[in-house]
């Protein structure tokens, strides 16, 4: 009985939710995270968010590449070491404001991947996975190499955080505000990319590279130019990371890092830009309030508590989420909305078949 | 000086060509990169070091390491095949998926390790008192002879694993999917079957060389053990050429060496040690990215 109501219920929504569009539903969605420090929750809570927005920004840099363009990085954490550490260093030894060194750390950022991109992208497939990945365990070694200490410091770079003239809750609410804007300004900007006609070529480059070489469009240059937009984006989101924790270390070059964007990007569904913010906030949230706050409490009522190897196993559930997902799952959690969208259209009107991103080629091209 | 650089360059190189050929098996006869590879490598030595402990073969002599050996290298085989089986063979043919895939393996059998040990790191070793553990000098360099054992053992392996390849029917077979599957198996090869042992071959090659390295270079194990073997497996194969079984000697040997220079040469060279072979893989891309004898996907005669 009241199954059978909440399944109707559910069924009238499904059926409506879709008709609003989704820019308006982007920006609901943000005027609800816009609204969550006026609630007034904890500083923990509101870490929780930060670094999923940040993770967030991450994520859509690795999906431009993997998910639009096919050109498979299993090396991103390089980028998150060279934003973090050219900010890090450059306020080191030049002292200048956050202000400055965040658009300079972007730059070198986007410089190396032009440097890296150059020799990288002449390979493709596996060996290009391989070969992204090598960089990042290069720099972690020379970052650590002993002769080096003295500009790497031992443990890090401490750096200040970006609000450090403010008392402690402003300053954790101005830290959300102002990581929120920056995602919602790069991910709009990464998804204008994706839509644009150079993000139609990177699609191309994705289904078949011989054949869009064959249409004349200059592979080596769109494959360098996505590689250079997500570094650059990648590169924010390190320079915002070192500059949350108050310290550039080298645990940000490992390779779980480099995994991190995978998990959230195959989350929220890979090739979507909006799927791994979803990705991102269900992954914060799982990671640190349901593994770390939740699931204790609830152990607390029974007596008894997790052990202290608990924290490792969350990778090991994040991995086998990942792998049952791909295997099962391929399209993510975000999909699943546009999978409804795509099939109430296709009902609507029979003769506009085909991904959205070509339908909205076709009408710029009628016009 | 340089009698160290070749000597201990030239026992390093073998144990890390059989790595390498593993690594090279695998890609060469059904596709799939491996990065899972280093975590045979590092289960062979905690699997190896769990039976030697738990001491149901014997302890303390040398044939019951050689047992405990065994044991562990076909217990990894099969972990090999099972969750080829279960997780990579089901995304077969998608690139980036078996890539995420197998390293999401890695990850989780990292965090097994973590889980079962801890922060407790397990001396790998042949008993103490045993003759493996005695040095005999050559060229006045001390060589250990589990040493020497390790280079002729990973020597006589990959012999052997050329004569399976070359000369039976089941090397045939695994030849003959290389070159062409479809053709393959409208001859009547089992695919599925074939790729579940290449796999486990793949990490039981992966797991001996893992227990030959950890006692013969006193290693203690731990959970990171695998991403070295893992950068020096690819970063081998890369250069000798993906699929390749004689670029993946070559490729040991130079790599090898290079190693060897590096750690004794450079100020602190232990800490940079890994970054040798990558830094050799991208110069390798960079100049002749399909390596010194690649060809396509092929093995070669």
């Amino acid at each position: 009985m009241a199954l059978s109501y909440v399944r109707r219920a559910y069924s009238s929504f499904a059926a409506h939710v879709f008709d609003i569009p989704p820019r308006l539903m982007v920006f609901l969605f943000l005027l609800i995270l816009l609204a969550v420090p006026i609630t007034g929750i904890s500083d923990y809570y509101m870490g929780i968010l930060i670094s999923a927005n940040v993770l967030a920004i991450f994520a859509v840099s690795w999906d431009l590449l993997v998910g639009r363009t096919g050109q498979i990085s299993l090396g991103h954490s390089l980028f998150l070491g060279i934003g973090g550490y050219s900010s890090a260093l450059i306020f080191k030894y030049y002292g200048l404001p956050i202000w400055i060194t965040i658009p300079l750390a972007m730059l070198i950022g986007s410089l190396f991947s032009v440097l890296i991109g150059f020799p990288c992208l002449r390979v493709k497939g596996p060996y290009l996975a391989l070969v992204t990945m090598a960089f990042p365990l290069i720099l972690y070694r020379v970052v650590k190499w002993g002769p080096l200490t003295p500009i790497f410091g031992r443990v890090g770079i401490i750096v200040p955080s970006f609000f450090h003239f403010l008392p402690i809750r402003q300053q954790v609410i101005a830290e959300f505000y102002f990581t929120l804007i920056l995602l919602f300004a790069s991910s709009v900007i990464i998804y204008k990319i994706a839509n644009s006609k150079t993000g139609i070529v990177f699609m191309s480059i994705l289904d078949d590279e011989v054949a869009s070489k064959a249409c004349g469009i200059n592979v080596t240059k769109h494959k360098l130019m996505a590689f250079v937009i997500s570094g650059m984006f990648a590169s924010l989101a390190g320079c915002l990371h070192v500059h949350l924790l108050r310290i550039a270390e080298s645990s940000m070059l490992l390779l779980t890092v480099s995994f991190i964007p995978v998990i959230l990007t195959f989350l929220g569904g890979i090739g979507t830009i909006y799927g791994p913010i979803v990705g991102a906030y269900i992954y914060s949230i799982l990671d640190k309030y349901v593994l770390g706050q939740m699931l204790p409490k609830l152990l607390e009522q029974w007596q008894m508590t997790l052990p202290t190897e608990f924290e490792y196993a969350k990778l090991l559930i994040f991995s086998s989420i990942v792998v049952i997902l791909v295997i099962k799952w391929p399209r993510g959690i975000a999909r699943y909305t546009t999978d409804r969208l795509e099939d109430l259209e296709e009902a609507r009107d029979l003769d506009e078949r085909g991904p959205r991103i070509w339908k909205r080629y076709k009408q710029k091209n009628r016009n | 000086m340089i009698e160290e650089i070749i000597l201990f360059g030239t026992i390093k190189s073998g144990v890390y060509a059989l790595l390498a050929l593993g690594f090279t098996l695998i890609y060469g006869i059904s596709g799939v990169v491996n990065l899972a590879h280093g975590s045979f490598y590092m289960l062979g030595a905690y699997l190896f070091f769990i039976i030697g402990t738990l001491g149901i073969l014997g302890s303390g002599t040398i044939l019951s390491s050689v047992l405990a050996l065994i044991f562990a290298v076909i217990l990894v085989g099969v972990i090999g095949s099972v969750t080829y089986r279960l997780t990579i063979h089901p995304v077969l043919g998608d690139e980036i998926a078996v890539m995420v895939v197998t390293v999401c393996l890695a990850l989780i059998f990292q965090q097994v390790v973590i889980l079962v040990f801890g922060v407790t790191f397990p001396p790998v070793s042949w008993p103490k008192d045993s003759f493996l553990m005695t040095s005999i000098r050559i060229f006045g360099v001390p060589v250990l002879y589990s040493r020497i054992l390790a280079f002729v053992a990973s020597l006589a392996l990959f012999a052997g694993l050329l004569v399976f390849i070359t000369k039976t029917k089941i090397g045939k077979a695994m030849r003959a999917v290389s070159q062409d599957r479809e053709v393959a198996m409208l001859m009547g090869v089992n695919t599925e079957r074939l790729y579940m042992l290449t796999m486990a071959i793949s990490a039981m090659l992966a797991a001996v060389a893992g227990i030959l390295i950890t006692t013969s270079f006193d290693m203690v194990a731990g959970s990171w053990m695998w991403l070295h073997p893992l950068a020096l497996s690819f970063s081998i194969v890369i250069l000798g050429g993906m699929g390749s079984i004689k670029g993946s000697l070559v490729g040991a040997f130079i790599i090898g060496y290079a190693e060897q220079t590096v750690a004794i040469s450079v100020p602190e060279g232990g800490q940079i040690i890994s970054v040798v072979p990558l830094a050799v893989m991208v110069l390798v891309l960079l100049l002749r990215p399909k390596g010194l004898f690649g060809k396509r996907i092929e093995m070669e005669e």
